[in-house]
């Protein structure tokens, strides 16, 4: 298996909240629903990019990492995250926070 | 804000708002956390021993916090095995925690840049065989710390052009 380069740590992005709803299906039953809504709240949490790739598509996403935080865990490679970072990561900013290895 | 900083605010050794590490699963790791060196030294010695890993070297990654890289390429299960092993003998709880984390993800880690008040690892000690997965982990290395050092390059032209 090939190495990777992990980028991680804390960071703080803005994310649409969702709305629960109600709906009566014909059957008489009430359904839950989730919508999302134009207002946003900015949430913190710990992610991880897993990247993959020759040196100059690692350098490139990581200087695109800088934008782009992960959602979660994320094992990609350096070029395909290059192609289409929104896909991997929602847009945020690094927070300096303890985090573990 | 409370108890947090914002990251580019806060002057780290290489300015980076985040960490960056090398992970891979066919090279043994081990993270000995506020640890003496003499204790990691024993255990790394111990392990290789026991395992026939063929060498390792030992990164102290700050006060009392050492890094161990062993030489031999093994599958990510003997990987895992041997981390347990150590982690049983040991009876060491940062290591512990940090083999149950790698177990999680399925790739073990080791930071490679600075991290707030730490510096980057450095190496301390070498003992054995170095051109197996030793030599391949220095060599990436090599990238990752260029990366670091491009960004910071960077960084730095960046906040020259703003104050002129």
């Amino acid at each position: 298996m090939v190495k990777k380069i992990a980028v991680y740590g804390s960071y703080e992005a803005k994310v649409r909240v969702k709305q629960r709803y109600w709906k009566m299906r014909k059957d008489g039953i009430k359904q839950r629903y989730w919508r999302k809504t134009k207002r946003t709240k900015t949430i913190e949490q710990s992610g991880r990019y897993e990247f993959y790739g020759k040196g100059r598509e690692l350098y490139k996403a990581t200087i695109k990492a800088h934008q782009y935080m992960p959602r979660g865990y994320v094992h990609v490679s350096a070029k395909q995250f290059l192609e289409n970072p929104e896909k991997y990561g929602l847009e945020g900013e690094w927070i300096e926070r303890e985090i573990e290895s | 804000m409370k108890g947090k900083l914002k990251a580019e605010s806060l002057n780290s050794n290489n300015g980076l708002p985040f960490i960056l590490g090398i992970t891979d699963q066919e090279t043994v790791k081990l993270d000995f956390d506020k640890t003496p060196f003499k204790t990691v030294k024993y255990w790394a010695m111990r392990t290789m021993k026991w395992f026939k890993l063929k060498g390792f070297i030992i990164l102290k990654s700050s006060e009392n916090s050492y890094h161990v890289v062993f030489d031999k390429r093994v599958s990510w299960n003997e990987n895992m095995h041997i981390v347990a092993w150590v982690c049983l003998l040991s009876q060491h709880k940062a290591l512990t925690k940090w083999f149950l984390m790698q177990c999680i993800k399925e790739g073990s880690t080791l930071r490679v840049s600075a991290k707030k008040e730490k510096p980057e690892p450095r190496i301390v000690f070498r003992y054995g065989s170095q051109d197996g997965m030793i030599a391949e982990f220095l060599a990436y290395r090599k990238i990752v710390k260029s990366i670091i050092a491009k960004l910071q390059r960077q960084k730095e032209l960046c906040s020259l052009a703003i104050k002129t």
